[in-house]
């Protein structure tokens, strides 16, 4: 396994060149600033298996992502958990595949997060190429970047005190 | 009103009603399949419940080649690696090539090889994440095995723990080798015009020879996999030889000078459904050989030999349609370039008793024995003398005008086609993606499974399994033309009756 200095894991999913494709890594950009040693802010094009690699080793994950459910306003910001994925078709293929990654972490017994969150933007256009996101979404960005940020101060608050004589 | 107008009206009359309510039919679809990101496979029956049309629908990305343009072509390396993170080692290598045309410019031999090493290692990855991941459920799992089998656990559960740790050890092993030569696996900035960024350490080398090692170990030990679990077995076999899954067409892959399959470079080799070579040519000459269809029903452009036409969705020699992927690429070489590889090839060959194999499921098998031809190369490359030689470019002088690369991605032929001006800003951009030279013989495939396994309007079970193994069976990658993941895509599969009525919908 990898030795991860960092316990918690910012994933960002998606594709910068899709216009609204891009705006988990735009808020992970934003947000890599604002934290400190204990998370890791990673961002990647990566789907299905590459998420092992990525992340293997952390205690907590929070994957930021955009959607297309057309069930929400675009720039609705929606919060799912892996079971979600489980019971559902997944809205977003970025994510894809996570519930069988999971299950694979635990028969393969490789260190994987035991706490895994997801927040997703529903999003106007990630189908054509181009920079640049959709008016909706760039109003909403923040709320994404202050969701993001309080979901981890949460975590740190229940990592840090159980951290004594652990790496987390 | 003269009787032959009224005939001719009423005609008339009965074509329009009937594209109108094609049209209709194509409407009315429930609303969960409306959801943008989704593949749809859409089946038509007739009045006696047998299937009329089959159509495979996949969701694209649009206007691809709008954004590149005005951008120097040096950036298309980058930019077309980014198009999506299934593929991206081929897309940079076929852009790097095509930039090593657009400036006339040849790499240095130690470039070359390290190119050629980067690009065996993605290959050997790529395939072994279809084999045990993607694919592997069909195969090394079984066809009929429950659903809650069909995946990737089911493969654990077949193959064992140990070796399930393997897989993702030495698959890890290999992306960061690439990373090692490219920087990021999703990004890579390996190739420049001419040569490549970064060279191999001579004190890495002895690490990177002990990989190339294990990898060539990993890929005989999966080729016995095969050959254990599927070969060995007749109902697999006898599946694979099935009708069902077996169209008689073109193929296409790149070859060396002895005709020999090469991933990296070569002329690009078509033969015949008999096996006749039926051009051979440099990637640069690929619009003489190569056109378009396009069906309003589908946003994927069907590609087919010019020279033959286009005849519609059927095979057989009279029909331009072909196929890219390791099946095309063994029926489109006479060999293999490496000892190990060869072997295979010729029990491959010897198996089926035929050449070219019209088999669609025999691309899994086809797959394997390019893992062994891959991991051997790397073994070749690795312990090149020239490998760690700091020789790695040479810089272009020369004007540009058109470029055009090629590789063989992991699913088959890609080219790449830039024109730029003087300054290098361009001006056209083409790319003719593997999946897409694929896409007419994956809709015959579709078409036919659907048409095997529907009868009378009784579904069987399992259909939108044994559809999509027709397709799966490519690896194909509709992420270039599509916002999705191979195998991964969510997928619903809707039946509708003679009266447009939804009567059977399965998804994944």
């Amino acid at each position: 396994m990898s030795e991860r200095s960092a316990c918690i894991l910012v994933l960002a999913l998606g594709n910068d060149l899709l216009g609204d494709d891009g705006v988990g890594l735009e808020a992970a950009r934003q947000i890599a600033g604002q934290v400190d040693g204990s998370v890791d802010v990673v961002e990647t094009g990566e789907a299905g298996l590459a998420l092992l690699e990525l992340m293997e080793g952390y205690e907590r994950a929070l994957l930021i992502d955009s959607v297309v459910t057309g069930r929400y306003p675009p720039g609705t910001v929606i919060e799912f958990s892996p079971e979600d994925f489980r019971k559902v078709v997944a809205p977003s293929p970025h994510y894809a595949g996570l519930p069988e990654v999971m299950e694979m972490a635990h028969r393969l017994q490789i260190p994987f997060p035991q706490h895994i969150r997801v927040l997703a933007m529903e999003v106007l256009n990630p189908y054509d190429f181009r920079i640049g996101f959709s008016e909706p979404v760039q109003e909403a960005l923040p709320q994404l970047v202050q969701r993001t940020l309080r979901i981890l101060r949460q975590w740190q608050q229940k990592t840090v005190p159980a951290a004594e004589g652990t790496r987390c | 009103m003269d009787e032959s107008i009224q005939t001719v009206w009423n005609e008339a009359q009965t074509r329009a009603n009937e594209a109108y309510y094609v049209q209709r039919r194509r409407i009315t679809v429930d609303p969960i399949t409306r959801l943008e990101g989704h593949g749809k496979i859409d089946i038509f029956l007739n009045e006696q419940g047998e299937v009329e049309r089959a159509y495979f629908q996949v969701p694209e990305l649009r206007g691809f080649e709008v954004f590149s343009l005005g951008r120097p072509a040096e950036d298309m390396p980058q930019i077309t690696s980014r198009i999506c993170g299934v593929c991206p080692t081929a897309h940079h290598m076929a852009a790097t090539k095509a930039l090593d045309d657009l400036y006339r410019v040849e790499p240095p031999s130690p470039a070359r090889k390290i190119r050629e090493l980067a690009y065996n290692t993605f290959m050997l990855e790529d395939h072994a994440l279809h084999v045990y991941v993607l694919g592997g459920p069909d195969f090394i799992v079984g066809p009929d095995a429950p659903p809650e089998m069909r995946n990737v656990l089911g493969v654990i559960q077949t193959v064992g723990v140990d070796i399930g740790k393997r897989v993702i050890a030495t698959r890890r092993r290999l992306r960061e080798f690439i990373a090692y030569l490219g920087g990021k696996v999703v990004h890579p900035v390996l190739g420049l015009p001419g040569g490549v960024a970064k060279g191999i350490a001579p004190e890495d080398l002895p690490r990177f020879q002990e990989l190339a090692k294990d990898a060539l170990d990993f890929a005989l030990f999966t080729l016995q996999v095969f050959q254990d679990v599927v070969l060995k077995n007749q109902a697999y076999v006898d599946l694979i030889t099935s009708d069902t899954y077996t169209h008689r067409t073109y193929y296409m892959g790149l070859v060396d000078e002895k005709n020999r399959v090469n991933f990296y470079d070569g002329k690009v080799r078509v033969v015949s459904p008999d096996g006749k070579e039926y051009a051979k040519f440099a990637a640069q000459a690929y619009l003489d050989y190569i056109a378009e269809h396009v069906e309003p029903w589908s946003y994927v452009k069907f590609c087919y030999l010019k020279g033959v036409g286009w005849k519609g969705f059927t095979d057989g020699a009279e029909s331009g349609i072909y196929s890219v992927a390791p099946l095309a690429r063994l029926n489109a070489s006479d060999g293999m370039a490496t000892p190990e590889a060869q072997k295979a090839y010729e029990q491959f060959f010897n198996t089926f008793g035929q050449k070219p194999v019209h088999h669609t499921l025999a691309n899994h098998w086809a797959r394997v024995i390019e893992m062994v031809y891959a991991a051997e190369r790397i073994v070749e490359l690795i312990n090149d003398p020239e490998i760690t030689s700091q020789n790695l470019r040479v810089i272009p002088t020369t004007s540009p005008t058109v470029g055009v690369g090629v590789v063989e991605a992991p699913r088959g032929t890609l080219f790449h086609h830039y024109e730029t001006n003087e300054d290098g800003i361009l001006r056209k951009v083409n790319l003719i993606v593997a999946t897409q030279n694929n896409s007419a013989r994956m809709a015959m495939s579709v078409e036919k499974a659907a048409k095997g396994l529907i009868h009378g309007g009784e579904v069987s079970d399992g259909l939108l399994n044994k559809v999509e193994m027709a397709f799966r069976a490519y690896d194909p990658c509709h992420a270039c033309a599509t916002h999705s993941l191979p195998g991964q895509m969510p997928l619903i599969l809707t039946v509708y009756n003679a009266h447009g009525e939804v009567v059977h919908q399965q998804k994944r």
